[in-house]
Protein backbone atom coordinates (compact mmCIF):
# COMPACT_ATOMS: atom_id res chain seq x y z
CA UNK A 1 0.00 0.00 0.00
CA UNK A 2 1.36 3.58 -0.82
CA UNK A 3 1.34 6.38 1.35
CA UNK A 4 -1.38 7.92 -0.57
CA UNK A 5 -3.73 5.21 -0.67
CA UNK A 6 -4.15 5.50 3.10
CA UNK A 7 -7.63 5.34 3.53
CA UNK A 8 -8.80 8.86 5.61
CA UNK A 9 -12.27 8.40 4.01
CA UNK A 10 -15.03 7.38 6.18
CA UNK A 11 -14.69 8.24 9.65
CA UNK A 12 -16.98 5.98 11.66
CA UNK A 13 -16.11 6.57 14.85
CA UNK A 14 -16.22 10.04 16.76
CA UNK A 15 -14.16 9.73 19.82
CA UNK A 16 -14.20 12.31 22.55
CA UNK A 17 -11.41 14.72 22.10
CA UNK A 18 -9.74 13.81 24.96
CA UNK A 19 -8.94 9.99 24.13
CA UNK A 20 -8.58 10.49 19.87
CA UNK A 21 -8.70 7.05 19.57
CA UNK A 22 -7.04 6.68 15.63
CA UNK A 23 -5.56 3.85 13.48
CA UNK A 24 -2.01 3.98 12.05
CA UNK A 25 -1.30 2.24 9.12
CA UNK A 26 2.40 1.25 7.50
CA UNK A 27 2.64 2.31 4.03
CA UNK A 28 5.35 2.73 1.40
CA UNK A 29 6.33 6.36 0.48
CA UNK A 30 7.76 7.23 -3.40
CA UNK A 31 11.48 5.88 -2.26
CA UNK A 32 10.01 2.66 -1.51
CA UNK A 33 10.79 3.15 2.32
CA UNK A 34 7.99 2.02 5.34
CA UNK A 35 6.61 4.87 7.01
CA UNK A 36 3.60 5.13 9.89
CA UNK A 37 0.54 7.32 8.98
CA UNK A 38 -2.74 7.95 10.88
CA UNK A 39 -5.40 7.14 9.64
CA UNK A 40 -8.75 8.21 10.07
CA UNK A 41 -11.26 5.08 9.26
CA UNK A 42 -12.22 2.78 6.12
CA UNK A 43 -15.35 2.11 4.83
CA UNK A 44 -15.03 -1.98 4.85
CA UNK A 45 -13.85 -2.13 7.97
CA UNK A 46 -16.97 0.46 8.84
CA UNK A 47 -19.34 -1.34 7.64
CA UNK A 48 -18.26 -4.40 9.07
CA UNK A 49 -18.32 -2.92 12.70
CA UNK A 50 -21.57 -1.36 11.71
CA UNK A 51 -23.56 -4.73 10.52
CA UNK A 52 -22.27 -6.49 13.82
CA UNK A 53 -23.89 -3.63 15.81
CA UNK A 54 -27.28 -3.67 13.88
CA UNK A 55 -27.44 -7.32 13.80
CA UNK A 56 -26.80 -7.60 17.92
CA UNK A 57 -29.74 -4.80 17.98
CA UNK A 58 -32.20 -6.88 16.15
CA UNK A 59 -31.19 -10.47 18.20
CA UNK A 60 -31.90 -7.79 21.43
CA UNK A 61 -35.20 -6.85 19.47
CA UNK A 62 -36.36 -10.33 18.84
CA UNK A 63 -35.63 -11.30 22.59
CA UNK A 64 -37.64 -8.13 24.06
CA UNK A 65 -40.54 -9.61 21.97
CA UNK A 66 -40.57 -12.79 23.69
CA UNK A 67 -39.92 -11.04 27.23
CA UNK A 68 -42.76 -8.94 26.17
CA UNK A 69 -44.87 -12.59 25.29
CA UNK A 70 -43.79 -13.74 28.82
CA UNK A 71 -41.31 -16.50 27.50
CA UNK A 72 -37.76 -14.66 29.03
CA UNK A 73 -37.44 -13.25 31.56
CA UNK A 74 -35.99 -8.84 31.35
CA UNK A 75 -32.45 -10.61 32.40
CA UNK A 76 -32.31 -12.53 28.71
CA UNK A 77 -33.14 -9.03 26.94
CA UNK A 78 -30.48 -7.02 28.84
CA UNK A 79 -28.12 -9.91 28.23
CA UNK A 80 -28.73 -10.27 24.70
CA UNK A 81 -28.38 -6.02 24.23
CA UNK A 82 -24.56 -6.44 25.98
CA UNK A 83 -24.10 -9.54 24.14
CA UNK A 84 -23.18 -11.60 27.27
CA UNK A 85 -23.72 -15.08 27.42
CA UNK A 86 -24.82 -17.28 30.56
CA UNK A 87 -21.23 -18.32 30.74
CA UNK A 88 -19.42 -14.97 31.05
CA UNK A 89 -22.72 -13.58 33.14
CA UNK A 90 -21.59 -16.53 35.78
CA UNK A 91 -18.37 -15.61 35.80
CA UNK A 92 -19.26 -11.90 36.61
CA UNK A 93 -21.90 -12.84 39.45
CA UNK A 94 -20.46 -16.12 40.62
CA UNK A 95 -23.77 -17.67 40.25
CA UNK A 96 -23.55 -20.96 38.25
CA UNK A 97 -24.28 -21.10 34.49
CA UNK A 98 -27.30 -23.54 35.32
CA UNK A 99 -28.77 -20.88 37.39
CA UNK A 100 -28.29 -17.62 35.28
CA UNK A 101 -30.41 -19.48 32.57
CA UNK A 102 -32.83 -20.48 35.17
CA UNK A 103 -33.34 -16.81 35.55
CA UNK A 104 -33.94 -16.23 31.96
CA UNK A 105 -37.08 -17.26 32.54
CA UNK A 106 -40.23 -15.05 34.18
CA UNK A 107 -41.12 -17.78 37.13
CA UNK A 108 -37.57 -17.76 38.52
CA UNK A 109 -36.45 -13.82 37.97
CA UNK A 110 -39.82 -12.81 40.08
CA UNK A 111 -38.60 -15.02 42.76
CA UNK A 112 -35.04 -13.17 43.16
CA UNK A 113 -34.08 -11.33 46.07
CA UNK A 114 -32.97 -7.55 46.00
CA UNK A 115 -28.77 -8.91 46.63
CA UNK A 116 -29.14 -11.03 44.17
CA UNK A 117 -30.88 -8.42 41.48
CA UNK A 118 -28.23 -5.95 42.18
CA UNK A 119 -25.47 -8.65 41.53
CA UNK A 120 -26.57 -9.33 38.26
CA UNK A 121 -27.18 -5.31 37.66
CA UNK A 122 -24.28 -5.03 38.80
CA UNK A 123 -22.38 -6.96 36.53
CA UNK A 124 -24.25 -5.43 33.37
CA UNK A 125 -23.43 -2.05 35.07
CA UNK A 126 -26.98 -0.78 35.39
CA UNK A 127 -29.25 -0.20 38.47
CA UNK A 128 -31.68 -2.53 39.61
CA UNK A 129 -34.88 -0.47 38.31
CA UNK A 130 -33.18 -0.72 34.84
CA UNK A 131 -32.68 -4.06 35.21
CA UNK A 132 -36.23 -5.14 35.77
CA UNK A 133 -37.81 -2.76 33.56
CA UNK A 134 -37.36 -3.55 29.58
CA UNK A 135 -36.89 0.01 27.68
CA UNK B 1 1.28 10.39 41.62
CA UNK B 2 2.65 10.47 37.71
CA UNK B 3 5.47 8.40 36.14
CA UNK B 4 7.45 10.24 33.96
CA UNK B 5 6.70 7.90 30.45
CA UNK B 6 6.73 9.31 27.45
CA UNK B 7 3.40 8.27 25.97
CA UNK B 8 3.50 7.48 22.71
CA UNK B 9 0.57 6.36 19.65
CA UNK B 10 0.96 3.01 18.22
CA UNK B 11 -0.61 0.71 15.52
CA UNK B 12 -0.95 -2.52 17.73
CA UNK B 13 -1.60 -2.78 21.02
CA UNK B 14 0.81 -5.28 22.69
CA UNK B 15 3.99 -3.91 20.42
CA UNK B 16 3.48 -0.66 21.16
CA UNK B 17 2.85 -1.02 24.72
CA UNK B 18 6.52 -2.78 24.81
CA UNK B 19 7.84 -0.20 22.54
CA UNK B 20 6.88 2.14 25.14
CA UNK B 21 8.05 0.38 27.80
CA UNK B 22 11.57 -0.34 26.51
CA UNK B 23 11.44 3.32 25.75
CA UNK B 24 11.05 4.05 29.53
CA UNK B 25 14.21 2.26 30.41
CA UNK B 26 16.23 4.23 27.66
CA UNK B 27 16.08 0.80 25.07
CA UNK B 28 14.89 2.44 21.51
CA UNK B 29 13.71 0.10 18.95
CA UNK B 30 10.95 0.61 16.82
CA UNK B 31 7.44 -0.61 16.95
CA UNK B 32 7.79 -3.15 13.59
CA UNK B 33 10.98 -4.25 15.21
CA UNK B 34 9.30 -5.39 18.82
CA UNK B 35 7.14 -7.09 16.65
CA UNK B 36 9.35 -8.84 14.51
CA UNK B 37 11.60 -9.60 17.55
CA UNK B 38 8.30 -10.77 19.43
CA UNK B 39 7.40 -13.27 16.32
CA UNK B 40 4.37 -11.48 16.67
CA UNK B 41 2.61 -12.46 12.92
CA UNK B 42 1.09 -15.62 12.85
CA UNK B 43 -2.74 -17.04 11.74
CA UNK B 44 -4.98 -19.30 13.12
CA UNK B 45 -8.77 -20.41 12.49
CA UNK B 46 -10.38 -22.40 15.35
CA UNK B 47 -13.85 -23.06 14.48
CA UNK B 48 -14.42 -24.83 17.78
CA UNK B 49 -13.23 -22.02 19.87
CA UNK B 50 -15.60 -19.19 20.00
CA UNK B 51 -14.94 -15.45 21.00
CA UNK B 52 -18.60 -14.02 21.83
CA UNK B 53 -20.10 -16.49 19.72
CA UNK B 54 -18.13 -16.49 16.11
CA UNK B 55 -15.25 -19.20 15.32
CA UNK B 56 -11.64 -17.34 16.39
CA UNK B 57 -9.66 -16.14 14.01
CA UNK B 58 -6.40 -14.59 15.04
CA UNK B 59 -3.47 -12.37 12.93
CA UNK B 60 -1.34 -12.38 15.72
CA UNK B 61 0.21 -15.33 18.24
CA UNK B 62 -1.03 -15.19 21.79
CA UNK B 63 -1.31 -12.22 23.73
CA UNK B 64 1.38 -11.61 25.88
CA UNK B 65 4.46 -13.39 23.95
CA UNK B 66 5.82 -10.31 21.94
CA UNK B 67 6.74 -9.20 26.06
CA UNK B 68 8.27 -12.54 26.79
CA UNK B 69 9.93 -13.10 23.86
CA UNK B 70 11.63 -9.47 22.90
CA UNK B 71 12.84 -9.02 27.12
CA UNK B 72 14.15 -12.57 26.47
CA UNK B 73 16.06 -12.32 23.57
CA UNK B 74 17.37 -8.59 25.34
CA UNK B 75 17.85 -10.03 28.36
CA UNK B 76 16.18 -8.08 30.46
CA UNK B 77 14.65 -9.36 33.19
CA UNK B 78 10.95 -8.86 33.92
CA UNK B 79 7.64 -10.48 36.47
CA UNK B 80 4.51 -11.59 35.33
CA UNK B 81 2.03 -11.92 37.72
CA UNK B 82 -1.90 -13.07 37.90
CA UNK B 83 -3.92 -13.33 40.70
CA UNK B 84 -7.45 -15.47 42.03
CA UNK B 85 -8.42 -12.27 44.07
CA UNK B 86 -9.30 -9.02 42.36
CA UNK B 87 -8.22 -7.08 45.86
CA UNK B 88 -4.95 -8.42 45.36
CA UNK B 89 -4.28 -8.21 42.17
CA UNK B 90 -5.09 -4.08 42.65
CA UNK B 91 -2.59 -3.91 45.96
CA UNK B 92 0.12 -5.51 44.09
CA UNK B 93 -0.30 -3.14 41.19
CA UNK B 94 -0.14 -0.21 43.95
CA UNK B 95 2.81 -1.66 45.30
CA UNK B 96 4.80 -1.53 42.04
CA UNK B 97 3.47 1.34 40.67
CA UNK B 98 4.40 3.22 44.29
CA UNK B 99 7.97 1.65 43.28
CA UNK B 100 8.18 3.85 40.21
CA UNK B 101 8.05 1.35 37.57
CA UNK B 102 5.49 1.45 35.11
CA UNK B 103 3.10 -1.76 34.59
CA UNK B 104 1.85 -2.88 31.83
CA UNK B 105 -1.78 -5.16 31.66
CA UNK B 106 -3.73 -7.29 29.66
CA UNK B 107 -7.72 -6.40 30.18
CA UNK B 108 -11.01 -6.87 28.24
CA UNK B 109 -11.92 -4.65 25.77
CA UNK B 110 -15.60 -4.31 27.13
CA UNK B 111 -15.73 -1.96 30.38
CA UNK B 112 -13.12 0.30 29.22
CA UNK B 113 -15.05 3.32 29.58
CA UNK B 114 -13.02 5.95 27.19
CA UNK B 115 -13.30 3.55 24.53
CA UNK B 116 -16.34 4.51 22.15
CA UNK B 117 -19.11 2.11 22.97
CA UNK B 118 -19.10 0.64 18.81
CA UNK B 119 -15.36 -0.58 19.67
CA UNK B 120 -16.41 -2.12 23.05
CA UNK B 121 -16.54 -5.92 22.78
CA UNK B 122 -15.89 -9.08 24.93
CA UNK B 123 -12.64 -9.53 24.12
CA UNK B 124 -9.98 -10.25 26.98
CA UNK B 125 -6.90 -9.27 24.48
CA UNK B 126 -6.09 -5.65 24.87
CA UNK B 127 -3.07 -4.18 26.49
CA UNK B 128 -2.25 -0.75 27.90
CA UNK B 129 -0.22 0.66 30.39
CA UNK B 130 -0.98 2.00 33.76
CA UNK B 131 2.22 5.10 34.67
CA UNK B 132 0.14 6.60 37.22
CA UNK B 133 -2.52 7.07 39.52
CA UNK B 134 -4.77 10.27 40.97
CA UNK B 135 -6.82 10.53 44.05
CA UNK B 136 -9.31 7.46 42.67
CA UNK B 137 -8.10 7.13 39.14
CA UNK B 138 -5.08 5.45 37.31
CA UNK B 139 -3.60 7.30 34.60
CA UNK B 140 -3.60 5.10 31.29
CA UNK B 141 -1.48 4.90 28.50
CA UNK B 142 -3.51 2.95 25.93
CA UNK B 143 -1.09 3.27 22.68
CA UNK B 144 -4.70 3.08 20.60
CA UNK B 145 -5.19 6.68 21.74
CA UNK B 146 -3.04 9.47 21.00
CA UNK B 147 -3.33 11.31 24.28
CA UNK B 148 -3.66 9.46 27.86
CA UNK B 149 -6.73 8.45 29.52
CA UNK B 150 -7.61 7.78 33.28
CA UNK B 151 -9.80 4.99 34.35
CA UNK B 152 -11.57 4.86 38.04
CA UNK B 153 -10.04 1.92 40.26
CA UNK B 154 -13.52 0.27 40.15
CA UNK B 155 -13.71 0.13 36.08
CA UNK B 156 -9.64 -1.08 36.20
CA UNK B 157 -10.85 -3.88 38.43
CA UNK B 158 -13.66 -4.79 36.18
CA UNK B 159 -11.38 -4.91 32.98
CA UNK B 160 -8.85 -6.91 34.38
CA UNK B 161 -11.27 -9.76 35.69
CA UNK B 162 -13.29 -9.56 32.60
CA UNK B 163 -14.90 -13.06 31.58
CA UNK B 164 -14.89 -14.89 28.41
CA UNK B 165 -13.04 -16.66 25.92
CA UNK B 166 -9.12 -16.64 27.61
CA UNK B 167 -9.98 -14.16 30.94
CA UNK B 168 -6.68 -11.75 31.56
CA UNK B 169 -7.42 -13.05 35.32
CA UNK B 170 -5.60 -9.68 36.62
CA UNK B 171 -2.27 -10.43 34.33
CA UNK B 172 0.36 -7.68 35.01
CA UNK B 173 3.65 -7.61 33.95
CA UNK B 174 6.88 -5.39 34.33
CA UNK B 175 10.32 -5.18 33.94
CA UNK B 176 12.75 -5.50 37.29
CA UNK B 177 16.03 -5.12 36.07
CA UNK B 178 17.75 -3.91 32.37
CA UNK B 179 21.60 -4.56 34.16
CA UNK B 180 22.18 -7.62 31.50
CA UNK B 181 20.75 -6.00 28.31
CA UNK B 182 22.36 -6.82 25.26
CA UNK B 183 22.52 -4.34 22.27
CA UNK B 184 20.20 -5.85 19.43
CA UNK B 185 22.27 -8.02 17.14
CA UNK B 186 22.35 -9.91 13.64
CA UNK B 187 21.82 -12.88 15.62
CA UNK B 188 18.37 -12.43 17.33
CA UNK B 189 16.78 -10.67 14.34
CA UNK B 190 17.47 -14.30 12.30
CA UNK B 191 16.24 -16.07 15.38
CA UNK B 192 13.37 -14.26 15.40
CA UNK B 193 12.68 -14.84 11.89
CA UNK B 194 13.38 -18.39 11.98
CA UNK B 195 10.80 -18.97 15.33
CA UNK B 196 7.72 -16.72 12.54
CA UNK B 197 8.73 -19.09 9.87
CA UNK B 198 8.18 -21.99 11.92
CA UNK B 199 4.85 -20.54 13.18
CA UNK B 200 3.81 -19.74 9.47
CA UNK B 201 4.63 -23.40 7.79
CA UNK B 202 5.56 -25.71 10.07
CA UNK B 203 3.09 -26.33 12.59
CA UNK B 204 1.28 -29.78 11.98
CA UNK B 205 -2.35 -28.50 11.92
CA UNK B 206 -4.49 -27.55 9.28
CA UNK B 207 -5.71 -24.63 11.36
CA UNK B 208 -2.44 -23.23 11.76
CA UNK B 209 0.07 -20.59 9.90
CA UNK B 210 -0.17 -19.78 6.47
CA UNK B 211 -2.02 -23.03 5.48
CA UNK B 212 -5.04 -22.08 8.08
CA UNK B 213 -6.09 -19.86 5.75
CA UNK B 214 -6.66 -22.45 2.88
CA UNK B 215 -8.62 -24.31 5.78
CA UNK B 216 -10.59 -20.63 6.62
CA UNK B 217 -11.26 -20.58 2.36
CA UNK B 218 -13.02 -24.05 2.96
CA UNK B 219 -14.84 -23.60 6.11
CA UNK B 220 -15.71 -20.37 4.10
CA UNK B 221 -17.58 -22.13 1.66
CA UNK B 222 -19.77 -24.19 4.10
CA UNK B 223 -20.71 -21.14 5.62
CA UNK B 224 -23.95 -20.30 4.03
CA UNK B 225 -25.32 -23.78 4.50
CA UNK B 226 -23.89 -24.31 7.71
CA UNK B 227 -25.12 -20.84 9.40
CA UNK B 228 -27.50 -19.34 6.64
CA UNK B 229 -26.87 -16.25 4.95
CA UNK B 230 -27.13 -14.14 7.66
CA UNK B 231 -24.69 -16.30 10.05
CA UNK B 232 -22.33 -16.33 6.93
CA UNK B 233 -22.48 -12.67 7.13
CA UNK B 234 -21.66 -12.45 10.81
CA UNK B 235 -18.96 -14.69 10.19
CA UNK B 236 -17.46 -12.75 7.35
CA UNK B 237 -18.08 -9.64 9.57
CA UNK B 238 -15.83 -11.09 12.53
CA UNK B 239 -13.10 -12.16 10.12
CA UNK B 240 -13.17 -8.72 8.82
CA UNK B 241 -13.04 -7.10 11.95
CA UNK B 242 -10.10 -8.97 13.23
CA UNK B 243 -7.96 -8.30 10.09
CA UNK B 244 -8.64 -4.41 10.11
CA UNK B 245 -10.00 -3.32 13.44
CA UNK B 246 -7.71 -0.19 14.77
CA UNK B 247 -4.69 -2.23 16.32
CA UNK B 248 -3.31 -4.46 13.71
CA UNK B 249 -1.37 -1.97 11.54
CA UNK B 250 -3.01 -2.80 8.48
CA UNK B 251 -3.94 -6.42 6.45
CA UNK B 252 -3.34 -8.26 9.67
CA UNK B 253 0.08 -7.28 10.36
CA UNK B 254 1.43 -8.28 7.18
CA UNK B 255 2.24 -3.95 6.41
CA UNK B 256 3.95 -4.06 10.01
CA UNK B 257 6.42 -7.15 9.27
CA UNK B 258 7.30 -6.10 5.95
CA UNK B 259 8.02 -2.85 7.73
CA UNK B 260 10.33 -5.00 10.04
CA UNK B 261 11.71 -6.94 7.11
CA UNK B 262 12.73 -3.92 5.45
CA UNK B 263 14.26 -2.14 8.94
CA UNK B 264 16.65 -6.04 8.84
CA UNK B 265 17.12 -5.52 5.92
CA UNK B 266 19.31 -2.69 6.70
CA UNK B 267 20.36 -3.31 10.07
CA UNK B 268 21.76 -6.74 8.58
CA UNK B 269 23.02 -5.28 4.98
CA UNK B 270 20.81 -8.05 3.38
CA UNK B 271 18.98 -6.67 0.16
CA UNK B 272 17.50 -9.88 -0.13
CA UNK B 273 15.13 -9.26 2.86
CA UNK B 274 13.87 -6.11 1.71
CA UNK B 275 12.74 -8.07 -1.56
CA UNK B 276 10.77 -10.13 0.83
CA UNK B 277 9.51 -7.14 2.47
CA UNK B 278 8.14 -6.28 -0.90
CA UNK B 279 6.19 -9.11 -1.50
CA UNK B 280 4.97 -9.32 1.84
CA UNK B 281 2.87 -6.06 1.09
CA UNK B 282 1.80 -7.42 -2.33
CA UNK B 283 0.26 -9.87 -0.10
CA UNK B 284 -0.91 -7.08 2.33
CA UNK B 285 -2.80 -5.65 -0.81
CA UNK B 286 -4.57 -8.99 -1.60
CA UNK B 287 -5.83 -9.06 1.95
CA UNK B 288 -7.15 -5.62 1.67
CA UNK B 289 -8.68 -6.68 -1.79
CA UNK B 290 -10.57 -9.22 0.08
CA UNK B 291 -12.11 -7.09 2.96
CA UNK B 292 -13.00 -4.83 0.20
CA UNK B 293 -14.77 -7.79 -1.73
CA UNK B 294 -16.11 -8.70 1.77
CA UNK B 295 -17.65 -5.59 2.58
CA UNK B 296 -20.22 -6.03 0.08
CA UNK B 297 -21.83 -8.75 1.82
CA UNK B 298 -22.79 -6.11 4.53
CA UNK B 299 -23.92 -3.17 2.11
CA UNK B 300 -26.51 -5.52 0.20
CA UNK B 301 -27.38 -8.41 1.81
CA UNK B 302 -27.15 -10.43 -1.71
CA UNK B 303 -24.76 -8.92 -3.79
CA UNK B 304 -24.52 -9.17 -7.54
CA UNK B 305 -22.10 -11.17 -8.80
CA UNK B 306 -19.86 -12.24 -5.50
CA UNK B 307 -19.97 -15.30 -3.88
CA UNK B 308 -18.34 -16.78 -0.67
CA UNK B 309 -16.55 -19.31 -3.26
CA UNK B 310 -15.21 -16.30 -5.18
CA UNK B 311 -13.50 -14.95 -1.45
CA UNK B 312 -12.78 -18.39 -0.68
CA UNK B 313 -10.52 -18.36 -3.85
CA UNK B 314 -9.15 -15.20 -2.96
CA UNK B 315 -7.92 -16.32 0.50
CA UNK B 316 -6.67 -19.51 -1.43
CA UNK B 317 -4.20 -17.33 -3.23
CA UNK B 318 -3.18 -15.46 -0.32
CA UNK B 319 -2.34 -18.58 1.69
CA UNK B 320 -0.41 -20.26 -1.59
CA UNK B 321 1.86 -17.06 -1.79
CA UNK B 322 2.25 -16.59 2.10
CA UNK B 323 3.47 -20.20 2.34
CA UNK B 324 6.02 -19.31 -0.07
CA UNK B 325 7.22 -16.71 1.00
CA UNK B 326 7.71 -17.83 4.28
CA UNK B 327 9.63 -21.07 3.37
CA UNK B 328 12.08 -18.94 0.89
CA UNK B 329 12.59 -16.62 4.12
CA UNK B 330 13.20 -19.51 6.30
CA UNK B 331 15.61 -20.97 3.76
CA UNK B 332 17.65 -17.48 2.89
CA UNK B 333 18.00 -17.29 6.48
CA UNK B 334 19.40 -20.73 7.48
CA UNK B 335 21.65 -21.28 4.00
CA UNK B 336 22.82 -17.89 3.71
Amino acid sequence: MKVKDVPQDDSFVQPDRDVNLCGRLFALDDDGKYQEVPSAGWSPRNEAVRFAWNSRKEEAGQVREKVLSGKYSPLAFHMARAMMTSGMMAGYTGFSRRNINKFCKPKHFASLDSEALSKLAGALNMSVEELISID
Amino acid sequence: MEINFEHGHGAHCESAVVRNLLNFYGIRLSEPMVLGLGAGIFFCHLPFFKVSGYAMTSFRYISGRIFSDVTKTLGIEYRKHSFKDPDDAMAKLDEVLLGGTPVGLRVGMYNLTYFPKEYRVHFNGHNLCVIGKDGDDYIISDPIGQNKNKLSAADLKKVRYAQGALPPNGSMYYITSTKNCKPLNAGMIEKSIIKTCYNMTHIPLPMFGAKGIAYLARRMRKWEKLFGKRGAALNLAQVIRMLEEIGTGGAGFRFMYAAFLQEASELLNRPGLNQFSMELTAVGDLWRDFSYNAARFFKQRDPEGLTYEDLAVKLEVISARELDIFKRLENSIKHG
